[in-house]
């Protein structure tokens, strides 16, 4: 008989055999994000509501945001998530009198959800700027800017994209 | 940290035309978020900081956080006025400092 040679090994033994194999097994196929998740001491999350609440509020100094004169441009799906292009632009006419003092543009989804920030001087004549930004999840991409007077605009697109970029 | 690449869409423009600059440096932009092999977190090691100038004149400047993808990329524009050098500066969370320029003739 074939098993006949196991028969003189110890059944708990085996039966622990067994445990460890499907174990490892069990631990080979869990998805790459979760075991980094178990290696590292702080798992990335997206960051809360409030956190990207606080980082709007904290630019708007009280000032009412206007939602127009600002555009966003970027794609509806992002297939890279490690490069996702974004473009900010204002769209008001750009003087000495009149021009874009600070940008921001925020991935709300994002452990840490500001993107970057630039302050511009009326030299450069216009606000217009693109990057590439890497996204955990689909979220919000959101871009704020003051003009010189005080006025604050703000827009926000939403993005889709296929698997996080922020281990890459 | 490596030397950029700059490219500029007129080195040679009319008084008031808008100039387009995309500029690329190598950078790991490392997270200061991820494990490395031995289990430990890598130390975060991002281009910090990025400004641009015309003549030493400041046009505006740029501070990535962790959002900003590996190798970061940059595009902006300026409105043309005198013949210039067109001079970019990026630096690092290690105190690396890159810079690159490009010479502008006005017609």
């Amino acid at each position: 008989m074939i098993f006949s040679k196991n028969e003189n090994f110890p059944l708990a033994q085996r039966r622990q055999l067994l445990e460890g194999a499907a174990l490892g097994l069990g631990l080979a196929l869990l998805p790459t994000a979760v075991r980094a998740q178990l290696a590292s001491p702080t798992p990335l999350k997206p960051a809360s509501a409030a956190e990207v609440q606080a980082i709007i509020d904290g630019f708007l100094q009280g000032a009412q945001p206007i939602e127009k004169g600002l555009e966003l441009e970027m794609p509806v799906l992002g297939d890279n998530p490690a490069a996702v292009p974004v473009k900010a632009k204002v769209a008001l006419p750009i003087t000495p009198e009149s021009y874009c003092e600070e940008l921001i543009i925020l991935a709300e989804g994002n452990p840490r959800p500001l993107a970057c920030r630039f302050s511009f001087t009326p030299l450069a004549g216009t606000a217009e700027v693109a990057i590439r930004l890497r996204l955990i999840e689909s979220q919000n991409i959101r871009a704020l800017a003051r003009m010189n007077d005080g006025r604050v605009l703000m827009t926000h697109r939403h993005i889709t994209v296929t698997a996080g970029g922020c281990g890459m | 940290m490596s030397t950029p690449r700059i490219w500029i869409s007129n080195d040679s423009p009319e008084v008031g035309e808008v100039v387009r600059v995309r500029a690329l440096i190598e950078h790991r932009m490392e997270t200061g978020l991820r494990p490395g092999t031995d289990g430990k977190v890598v130390p975060r090691n991002i281009v910090n900081e990025f400004e641009a100038r015309l003549d030493g004149e400041l046009l505006f400047t740029w501070q990535p956080e962790t959002a900003v993808s590996r190798n970061p990329y940059i595009e902006f524009t300026f409105i043309a006025s005198n013949a210039s050098e067109l001079q970019m500066k990026w630096g690092d969370d290690a105190g690396n400092i890159i810079t690159g320029s490009k010479t502008l003739s006005v017609k």
